[in-house]
């Protein structure tokens, strides 16, 4: 699903020069849930937005989906992005003033859909995270968590292939950030390959496969794989539930 | 929090974070300074014109417009004797009630329909020469005007010479304003002295009267020479005629409405009041005042609403930063100070900006339109007016970014 | 996606009112002072008859006081009407295809049902072919004929306006009516003509730049016929008194607008050979003591050298032009700074999949949705203005109000530029918020 071999990306200021990463490589495969981790500045928000073609890169090979995208201009990535790509913030990242129902729209406006499919996209993805007596709500009347899962439901009313989330749990409590998971877990097995961005070790070791980044490279032997081995993946009945 | 401190002043603002503020955002403030230095250039320039369209304006007429008027009478047939009418008419006005004098002329007065003519020192067309106005009007005509003589006398009535035969006999004396008396003789006094119209008969100076506006069809205003003479050898003249206070549209009727049946081959023309004649030669200096004025106005007005526009954006985009200064023990009036500050740093630039422009906005108007050099008080006084109008523009916003609560720094999104 | 786009256009104007009636505002002002100042300036300096500007030629000679010139602010110029004596032998030249003499007489009428007693109208002394080469439109009859300018025979036409006055508007061609107490037969009554700068004659006495043309029209040679004095702009020179006719005819006093209708470059080469044989043997007896001076003005060129268009609106004109760059510099600084202020949300749209180009196209709809609707409020505002400059104007009685009318072209012209320059500073606020990277934004929250 998701190939970087030997990605490089240096920040440049006037004064200095970060490598934020280091001849990185690293693959995920189609279907698996990876989480991605490593210390505060290790360089994991910088893939991120690499893995999201939010961001170009110096050097290396990137190769999403089976396609090289280093040389992509602007539209074309940014059509990867919609068709492809969901995203997930750590500060939910919804249009105020659009209600649930507009918001989960954008995306699917800008791949130029037809009217009836996008609300019968937008319905399914608001049934699948809970929320579909909501569609007129303006965000600003939901709590966090379900703010969160509109966020989810938009990522994944396009079908992305890939769902890119980042520390998507951060500004939640613990028990709402267990029901996001759970919604995570539950759209991993419905096919869709999550990579999961994250500094707490706890919900790293949810997923099936931990990378760690530390100083711009992936440090290999990932601490919590050998884990899994021993754990059948959980299963993600009735995570929905409020 | 409570700060102790009780006085303010806008030198304890910190000047090079306003600098690096503006820095990192800049293409706001060089919009805002652009349009204060577009405003002022034309401000200052626009306020230059209309000064000297308002000098104009107030330049006296010399006569009494509000009573006095004219009209005017045409031969409709060879056979219209013109002497016999002008004489007919002035009887019938002067014994009107509420007329106060009247004479008859060769033109209107104030509205570029009359004669002028060419007047030397010297006899023959070698010499220099000043242009003036010329009124052939009879012994009446400086009563009617209203002017006075500063010296010499008035024309007697049998100076006055008659039309013969439909032709007109030239005079050998005159009547000048005393503009016209100084342009001709700058040196000791006009009265006596001779002057002449081209190869004309010798001109002798007899009155000197106060200055006055005449037709202008080419000459000076004030310059007007005055023969006694009948006017109408074309079959046409004027009649003006100065009523008692409050009378004149009554007795203009009345005299028009007299006077169009009176003759058997004569019919009034046009009859003005030279209140009118007035108005209509003041219209184009007074118009371009008020659409300059009212342009200006309106460009100072838009170009306040862009300090306090961007000011009230740097306001809500700053307050986070607001809040931590708060926080971190500024006062009300610090914050205050701040935004005001960058007002006036914004304002400067763009007025310095603009009082260049001003200045060459000027000097093209002197090339090209003949306006004289810009007064640099005009360009003080405008820098001046934008200022403060542009800092009262920036206060509102500025009291606004007080009211931000020190909370705001601790608070997350 | 326009349809899109035009939802979150609304949804913007809406979720700031003030800034939205700010910025309209703003434009809409510089574009109503761009409608008045243009359609004033647009009507001055048109040529209303620019389809013959490469034919038709006002004739100037200058036979003026050889110790001054004519106009001492211009020198160079020739007087702009000739003396009798040359007009009348120009105009016996055949080189032109066309061509006419134009004075002005004061004309009694009288002596038909609808008038109760004789009224002066301004009365233009002119040949037939005035008619024909300035396209003056007919409603009844037409010009009279070559043979009634040598006559002089005794027809005359009547502007619309006089014949409407006269005989109530019916086709009075065929009628006689008395003009100056003799028997005039109408021949032509004119339709609406009103060429806005009078254009062939632009002379004070006549009325200025902006006067409606004549109220009735007869042979020229009618003036010298009845010997009646012109009553339009004359201009004399030298010692002699003027004081008989005859001494008007013989003398160097000017009072006669010239104009001929020239085919191709070369006829007018001939007729301008044919004013300087003229100018030598002139000279030779005596006369012109200036430099030779002939020339042969094309309607443009004649209307720029009388500076029809008054230095005031040309000034006007450039405010207007000010005005509307600080109303467009706020509106980009304004747009700029709103548009910044939701460059989160632009951060949060680029992620979900819209290109630079969409956000662009987002925010360009914006601007042009703005930019209608200030246009729309400035056309009022304009024809408001306008309305209030006629007023104005009529109120002072000037002549020039007649400029400050709705013209259409003008308007046009006004909001074309007031649309392109709107959406042109729109661009680059649109384009600026279109390179924010998504990133920054994202991670702010």
């Amino acid at each position: 699903m998701l190939r970087m071999q030997d990605i490089s990306k240096i920040y440049r200021t006037d004064l200095i020069e970060t490598h934020a990463l280091r001849e990185l490589s690293l693959e995920v495969k189609a279907g698996e849930f990876v989480s991605v981790s490593g210390p505060s500045g290790s360089g994991k928000s910088t893939f991120l937005n690499i893995a999201g073609l939010l961001e170009t890169f110096d050097t290396g090979l990137y190769e999403l989906d089976g396609r090289e995208v280093s040389g992509l201009s602007d539209d074309a990535r940014s059509r990867i992005r919609n068709e492809k790509i969901g995203f997930i913030f750590q500060g939910f990242n919804l249009i105020p003033d659009l209600d649930l129902f507009d918001n989960i729209d954008v995306p699917l406006r800008y791949r130029r859909m037809k009217a009836d499919e996008r609300r019968k996209r937008i319905e399914s993805a608001l049934e699948l995270v809970g929320l579909a007596s909501r569609t007129k709500h303006l965000p600003s009347q939901l709590s966090g968590g379900q703010q969160q899962r509109v966020a989810i439901a938009r990522a994944i009313a396009g079908d992305p292939a890939l769902i890119l989330a980042d520390e998507p749990t951060g500004n939640l409590d613990s028990l709402m950030a267990r029901q996001i998971m759970d919604l995570l877990e539950k759209i991993n097995a419905m096919g869709t390959t999550i990579v999961l961005v994250t500094h707490d070790p706890e919900l790293a070791r949810r997923a099936q496969r931990n990378i760690h980044i530390v100083d711009g490279v992936v440090i290999d032997s990932p601490p919590y794989q050998s884990r899994f081995t021993q754990f059948p993946p959980r299963t993600t009945a009735g995570a929905a539930a409020e | 929090m409570k700060t102790a401190r009780t006085q303010v002043n806008l030198m304890n603002v910190p000047i090079r974070p306003l600098f690096s503020s503006l820095r990192r955002n800049p293409t706001g403030a060089v919009l805002v300074a652009l349009q204060v230095a577009i405003t002022l250039a034309v401000m200052i320039n626009a306020a230059w014109i209309v000064a000297q369209r308002l000098e104009k304006l107030e330049r006296p007429t010399g006569i009494d417009t509000r009573d006095t008027f004219e009209i005017g009478i045409v031969g409709s047939s060879r056979k219209f004797n013109v002497a016999q009418a002008e004489s007919e008419d002035l009887a019938y006005l002067r014994g009107l009630p509420g007329v106060a004098a009247a004479t008859v002329v060769n033109g209107i007065l104030l509205t570029e329909n009359g004669g002028d003519t060419d007047l030397s020192r010297d006899p023959g067309t070698n010499g220099p020469v000043v242009g003036a106005n010329f009124l052939t009007v009879d012994d009446q005509a400086l009563n009617t005007l209203d002017v006075p003589l500063i010296a010499g006398r008035n024309f007697r009535a049998d100076e006055i010479r008659p039309l013969t035969k439909g032709k007109q006999t030239p005079p050998s004396e005159v009547i000048v304003t005393q503009s016209l008396a100084r342009t001709l003789f700058p040196h000791g006094s006009a009265l006596g002295r001779i002057i002449y119209n081209g190869d004309s008969n010798p001109l002798t100076v007899i009155g000197i009267t106060r200055d006055f506006m005449g037709p202008q069809v080419g000459a000076p205003a004030y310059n007007t020479v005055l023969l006694p003479t009948m006017p109408g050898q074309a079959g046409l003249y004027a009649l003006l005629v100065r009523t008692r206070p409050g009378m004149r549209d009554t007795v203009m009727r009345e005299a028009k409405q007299h006077i169009g049946t009176a003759h058997r081959f004569g019919i009034t023309g046009f009859s003005t009041p030279l209140a009118k004649a007035e108005r209509q030669m003041h219209a184009g200096d007074r118009n371009t005042a008020i659409l300059l004025t009212t342009v200006t106005a309106l460009m100072l007005a838009v170009c306040c609403l862009g300090v306090f526009g961007l000011t009230t954006f740097n306001v809500g985009s700053r307050r986070r930063q607001i809040g931590t200064r708060r926080a971190l023990g500024a006062s009300k009036r610090d914050i205050v100070a701040h935004f005001m500050m960058e007002g006036a740093l914004i304002l400067s630039g763009g007025a310095f900006l603009g009082s260049i422009l001003a200045l060459v906005v000027g000097n093209w108007l002197t090339v090209h339109y003949a306006l004289p050099r810009l007064d640099l008080v005009y360009l003080l006084g405008g820098v001046l007016a934008l200022w403060i109008v542009g800092l009262l523009a920036a206060w509102q916003p500025a009291r606004r970014a007080a009211d931000v609560p020190p909370s705001v720094a601790t608070r997350t999104v | 996606m326009l349809g899109y786009y035009i939802q979150l256009a609304l949804r913007s104007f809406r979720r700031t009112p003030g800034l939205t009636a700010l910025m309209a505002g703003a434009i809409a002002f510089g574009i109503a002072a761009c409608i008045v100042t243009l359609t004033v300036y647009h009507t001055m300096s048109g040529n209303p008859i620019w389809w013959k500007n490469n034919s038709l030629y006002a004739v100037t000679m200058d036979s003026w006081d050889p110790n001054q010139s004519y106009d001492a602010a211009h020198p160079k110029l020739a007087p702009d009407m000739l003396t009798y004596r040359d007009a009348t032998y120009l105009y016996g030249s055949n080189i032109p295809e066309r061509k006419m003499l134009l004075s002005y007489l004061v004309g009694v009428l009288s002596g038909t049902p609808g008038l109760t007693r004789p009224v002066p109208v301004n009365t233009q002394a002119t040949t037939a072919d005035f008619f024909r080469m300035f396209d003056v439109p007919f409603e009844y009859g037409g010009p009279w004929s070559a043979a009634a300018d040598r006559g002089p025979e005794p027809v005359i036409v009547l502007s619309r306006r006089e014949n409407g006055k006269l005989f109530g508007g019916a086709d009075s061609v065929g009628r006689t009516i008395l003009w100056n107490r003799l028997r005039f037969r109408v021949v032509g009554v004119l339709d609406h003509w009103n060429p806005q700068p009078r254009f062939y004659d632009l002379t004070p006495a006549g009325g200025g730049s902006f006067a409606k043309s004549a109220a009735a029209f007869v042979p020229f040679e009618w003036g010298p016929t009845l010997r009646i004095w012109p009553s339009g702009t004359m201009s004399c020179w030298g010692p002699q008194t003027i004081d008989t006719y005859q001494k008007l005819l013989g003398s160097d006093c000017v009072w006669i607008t010239m104009w001929v209708q020239l085919r191709t470059s070369a006829e007018r080469a001939r007729f301008l050979d044919f004013m300087n044989a003229y100018w030598a043997e002139q000279r030779a007896a005596g006369r012109f003591g200036r430099p030779r001076n002939n020339h042969l003005w094309q309607v443009s060129q004649w209307l720029r050298i009388h500076h029809v268009v008054t230095n005031d609106s040309r000034l006007l004109l450039r405010l207007a032009f000010a005005f509307l760059a600080v109303c467009l510099i706020n509106t980009v600084g304004v747009l700029l700074a709103k548009f910044l202020r939701g460059a989160s949300l632009m951060g949060i749209r680029r992620a979900l999949g819209a290109s630079r180009r969409q956000i662009f196209e987002q925010h360009l709809v914006e601007v042009a949705l703005l930019s209608l609707a200030g246009s729309a409020l400035g056309l009022a505002l304009g024809a408001l203005g306008l309305r209030g400059v006629h007023a104005m104007y009529a109120h002072s009685g000037n002549a020039y109000g007649a400029v400050a009318h709705f013209d259409p072209l003008g308007v046009l012209w006004a909001l074309a530029l007031a649309a392109l320059s709107t959406v042109l500073a729109g661009l680059y606020p649109a384009w600026r918020i279109g390179r924010v990277s998504p990133v920054v934004y994202l991670k702010s929250q």
